[in-house]
């Protein structure tokens, strides 16, 4: 008996090393590049940290600072619109284009896939710089349809009024977003059982019945994940806003990704933009774990 | 089964440790990927006679400094730096430069990264108001002062003299060219709206009212855009605070450059003006690059984002003809914004690499027969008298009537990158309804605050 726990104990030491050793590459990285500059923005967002000067403790200075910093408040307003909107459309948008495509033929549903998936791995400047001509407030193609159509009686400022603005790179976020959640959620969808879906069917379940009480539960897992990496996504929002608006105007499409950019790399107050990348990552840590403790009680 | 698993062990170790590996750059000197994959032009080892200190590696060893260079007319061109670099190759064999290419996007960022990642580059290309008022002022720069020497001071002109120091008299940058930045006209618009006439084509001025006159002329005639107050950021904003100061005879800064000074009653003035005419929007949707392509492709009536190197850059795209024209003024006595640019040296704290930049600028901006040629990949005029370095290249003529109208240099005032920033906002609340002076207030105790530090 003592000999069979010793085996065990030694067998159990072995799988865990190996287990470690493997997940040694992705540790180093991880400790590297996520844990420890982590600790560092912790730190750093309480000093008055500039270009080549001694850093001074300040306390919580910058975070006092950041709730009187009307910028600030306006581009957590925008951050925040920009989820509340882009969220829900992404995840309903592309769990309906999945349910549409996912029995497709392959062929077929491979191009749907691809045709999806194609903003999401075409470069963000290539992907702005089009959006941007088709905005255009003089020779745009929204306009030209808008006015040739009579939708418009002028021509639009699209991204240099700021009525427009934020829905112009919500409406370019959608675009870029949805190619994921669609391939997972087609791939969730072809892992249901089909014998509970079929076994229902006999049973008399209406389509809508099969979907909300078989599909809808086996895919959860797939839509939380879907929902914490588009919430993560929208709420750091960054490259759309740096080369479509800077953002302007008036501060319309400002958002705290851009916002922590403009104050580390343009005034070089790195403690000020550490202090505002803690606060967001408290937000999308307390936002995450709510979605977690919903779905888990769903 | 064992075998395997500590095969796999073994191999994921290998791993870990080359990717570690990688990722330790400590002492290395090599400098980031170049965007375009050329540029680089490495010297024998061969040693060479020169005044600089010996390199750390090691006698012998050629010294290897790196240059980072914003596209300052073909001074972002690969292939015209690779020439360049060769001639300095051929007198100082010993010095090896590796050449990066910045863009105004993304330039200031990459060189900020570096600074703080304690990779600066050993040479850096650019102007005043980058390496005078912002890395010299944060202390990453080399005091340049003893390439300045009495002669130098003699040949180089004064504002620009005055533009490359501090405020105690340190010199961060040493020039090699410069310009006027102008605005253009579209001749074929002007003629069909009969407002040529309101232009001193040959003197290339007009006055504050003849400009006035020529926009309604032209939105009269149908040309509903004319121009664009472009507002979308930063990009070109010379223009726009050029076009505002002169309508009026305003200023940016006090002459000191300690304060700004955009809330003047002739700014505000100007301000209005503008806000009040047709034809000239406020567009905070494009800054000064979109607003070049709008007037080359000929949406827009007149360009206030144009020097010679747009109309060089752009003459294939342009078809119609181009005419430069100073800034309106009162009183017909323009005060344009100057370009300078130049070279100034990172501290990285090695002697002979610093040795080694300053012969690069010494030979780039002082040597007889290459500063001619510096300059001229530069596509803009030097710094100091060396005759007519464009002779019978008429575009540049025609652009040389403008250098005496070079104004202030006050791109030097402290928070300069702040006052950036507020000014397009300023000009996108006024463009949105905001009352200029209300607008150019807030600008003021913005850039000011920032000037002081607080």
């Amino acid at each position: 008996m003592k000999k069979k726990n010793s085996m065990s104990r030694a067998l159990v030491m072995r799988e865990t090393v190996a287990g470690y050793a493997f997940m040694l590459p992705s540790l180093v990285f991880f400790i590297g590049f996520v844990i420890y500059p982590m600790i560092q923005c912790i730190i750093t967002s309480f000093f008055d940290s500039t270009m080549n000067r001694d850093d001074i403790f300040i306390g919580f200075q910058n975070y006092i600072e950041m709730f009187h910093d009307s910028v600030f408040l306006g581009a957590l307003k925008n951050t925040f619109i920009i989820v509340v909107v882009s969220v829900p459309i992404v995840c309903i948008f592309s769990l309906w284009a999945a349910t549409v495509i996912y029995d497709l033929k392959g062929p077929v549903c491979s191009i749907f896939r691809c045709i999806f998936y194609l903003p999401v791995v075409t470069g963000s400047v290539a992907v702005t710089v089009v959006w941007k001509w088709m905005f255009n407030n003089y020779y745009g193609i929204f306009n030209y349809v808008g006015t040739h159509t009579g939708i418009l009686n002028q021509n639009i400022n699209w991204l240099g009024d700021e009525r427009f603005a934020l829905g112009c790179v919500i409406l370019i976020l959608l675009t870029t977003s949805v190619g994921q959640p669609i391939v997972l959620y087609v791939s969730a969808l072809s892992n249901v059982d089909q014998s509970l879906v079929e076994a229902a069917e006999v049973d008399g379940a209406t389509r809508f019945q099969c979907f909300w009480k078989i599909k809808w539960a086996q895919i959860m897992p797939t839509t939380l994940y879907i929902l914490i990496i588009t919430m993560i996504n929208s709420f750091q929002c960054f490259a759309l806003i740096q080369l479509l608006t800077s953002g302007g105007p008036n501060h319309s499409t400002d958002t705290i990704m851009y916002y922590i950019y403009y104050n580390a790399f343009k005034l070089y107050r790195y403690g000020y933009g550490n202090a505002m990348g803690v606060v967001l990552a408290v937000i999308i840590a307390v936002l995450s774990a709510v979605q977690f403790k919903l779905a888990k009680t769903d | 089964m064992q075998k395997r698993k500590w095969l796999a062990l073994t191999l994921s170790l290998a791993m870990a440790f080359t990717a570690a590996g990688c990722g330790n750059s400590g002492g290395t000197t090599d400098t980031p990927a170049k965007d375009d994959g050329g540029g680089s032009v490495s010297a024998d080892t061969e040693k060479g006679q020169s005044e600089v200190s010996e390199p750390s590696g090691g006698n012998g060893e050629a010294t290897e400094i790196t240059l980072w260079t914003y596209p300052i007319g073909k001074w972002g061109d690969a292939a015209t730096v690779d020439g360049l670099i060769a001639s300095f190759n051929e007198a100082h064999p010993e010095i090896s430069v590796t050449v990066e290419y910045l863009d105004y996007t993304n330039g200031d960022d990459q060189v900020n990264t570096a600074i703080e990642g304690g990779q600066a580059p050993d040479v850096i290309m650019e102007g005043p108001e980058r390496l005078v008022a912002n890395w010299g002022a944060r202390g990453v720069m080399v005091d340049l002062s003893d390439l300045w020497t009495d002669d130098a001071k003699a040949a180089i002109y004064d504002s620009v003299e005055n533009a490359c120091q501090n405020a105690e008299g340190v010199f961060y940058e040493y020039p090699l060219c410069m310009t006027t930045h102008t605005m253009a006209v579209n001749r074929e618009m002007f003629e069909a709206a009969d407002a040529l006439q309101y232009l001193d084509e040959e003197k290339g001025t007009w006055t504050t009212e003849g400009f006035v006159n020529a926009v309604k002329a032209l939105y009269d005639s149908g040309q509903t855009n004319v121009a664009a107050v472009y507002c979308g950021g930063q990009g070109g904003d010379q223009g726009t605070r050029a076009l505002i100061n002169n309508l009026y005879g305003g200023t940016f800064t006090n002459p000191e450059h300690t304060e700004y000074t955009a809330n003047s009653p002739e700014n505000v003035k100007a301000l209005e003006l503008l806000k009040d005419m047709d034809g000239i929007n406020f567009d905070a949707s494009i800054q000064g690059g979109d607003e070049i392509q709008l007037f080359c492709n000929g949406t827009l009536a007149m360009a206030f984002c144009w020097n010679v190197a747009q109309e060089a850059n752009n003459a294939e795209s342009i078809n119609f003809d181009v005419i430069p024209m100073a800034f309106p003024t009162e009183s017909g006595e323009p005060k344009l914004c100057g370009g300078i640019w130049g070279f100034g040296v990172f501290d990285n704290g090695d002697e002979a690499k610093i040795a080694a930049a300053k012969t690069f600028i010494d030979f780039m901006a002082n040597d007889e027969t290459q500063v001619v040629e510096s300059v001229k990949a530069s596509t803009y005029w030097p710094v100091k008298d060396l005759g007519n370095i464009y002779e019978g290249n008429d575009l540049m003529g025609e652009y040389a009537k403008f250098i005496p109208f070079m104004g202030d240099y006050y791109q030097v005032v402290s928070g300069w990158a702040e006052a950036r920033t507020a000014w397009w906002n300023m000009l996108q609340q006024i463009g949105t309804g905001a009352e200029p002076a209300t607008a150019a207030e807030e600008f003021v105790t913005t850039a000011n605050q920032a000037a002081s530090g607080s």
